[in-house]
């Protein structure tokens, strides 16, 4: 019994790392047919369900800009941060978000200084859930959120070509 | 006991100081997801430069994905969506 828990504990270990390490070259993965066509089939899901709800068109479109996000972020299975963000928020674009309030007295909040942290804190703000994140940490995101993205488009364009015109059944 | 709080505090003084090595050595890696149009990787491009391009490249993305969400949308309510997905699981198993 002891031997097996310790079994389980390595491969729980194994399993993590070697997680940890596909973060890193993770970029690959977005790239291979078996997650587009996984995510082409998730996506004309989440698409149905949308057709079915009645609603006018500009939210009908942000139905879909949410599914898809939706989607993808399952695609990430649970492994970056960008996806758990996405998947945790209700609503990712809701244009009426509340701004943070103000600080008035200047205080500095933001970390280093210098061009290179200024644009990297655009950054962070631009990829989902990572505001706080170690410089490291946010470019390691942000790779792995732009290859996703881009995969995004390659699907949601290749479903749109085949939804305007159907081949003959 | 004590030397785990010993060990925990050097690494954290360690993490907090990233070297411009490093950090040249990361934005490097991002500059090589970047489309070629924007940035030649022949250049000598400053970090600065590479994550702007970078958040550019993020919006123009996010940009797409809203504009193919509406002609999706479009799609979706004008399309006989039986005949056109059956065509299309066809294309995604095969």
């Amino acid at each position: 019994m002891d031997v097996r828990i310790a079994e389980m504990a390595k491969d729980r270990k194994r399993r993590r790392e070697s997680e940890e390490s596909e973060i890193r070259r993770s970029q690959s993965h977005w790239r291979t047919e078996r997650e587009q066509k996984l995510y082409s089939s998730k996506l004309l899901e989440a698409l149905r369900r949308v057709r079915g709800a009645e609603s006018p068109a500009t939210t009908r479109s942000r139905a879909v800009r949410e599914a898809a996000d939706r989607a993808l972020a399952v695609a990430a299975r649970g492994r970056t941060r960008w996806s758990r963000a996405i998947l945790s928020s209700r609503a990712i674009l809701l244009k009426a978000r509340t701004r943070r309030p103000s600080n008035p007295d200047r205080v500095k909040r933001t970390g280093p200084a210098g061009p290179v942290f200024q644009k990297a804190r655009v950054l962070g703000r631009l990829v989902p859930g990572c505001r706080s994140l170690s410089f490291s940490k946010l470019l390691e995101e942000a790779s792995d959120y732009i290859a996703a993205l881009e995969m995004q488009v390659r699907t949601m364009s290749v479903l749109t070509e085949m939804l305007a015109a159907p081949a003959p059944s | 006991m004590s030397s785990r709080r010993s060990r925990s505090r050097q690494q954290t003084s360690s993490a907090s100081r990233i070297t411009e090595d490093q950090i040249n050595d990361l934005v490097s890696k991002l500059q090589t997801l970047l489309p070629e149009a924007h940035i030649r990787s022949g250049d000598r491009v400053s970090a600065a430069r590479v994550l702007q391009e970078t958040c550019n490249y993020i919006r123009n993305l996010h940009r797409e994905v809203d504009d193919l969400s509406e002609r999706l949308s479009e799609l979706l309510s004008t399309t006989d969506m039986s005949s056109a997905q059956a065509a299309i699981i066809r294309s995604l198993l095969m």
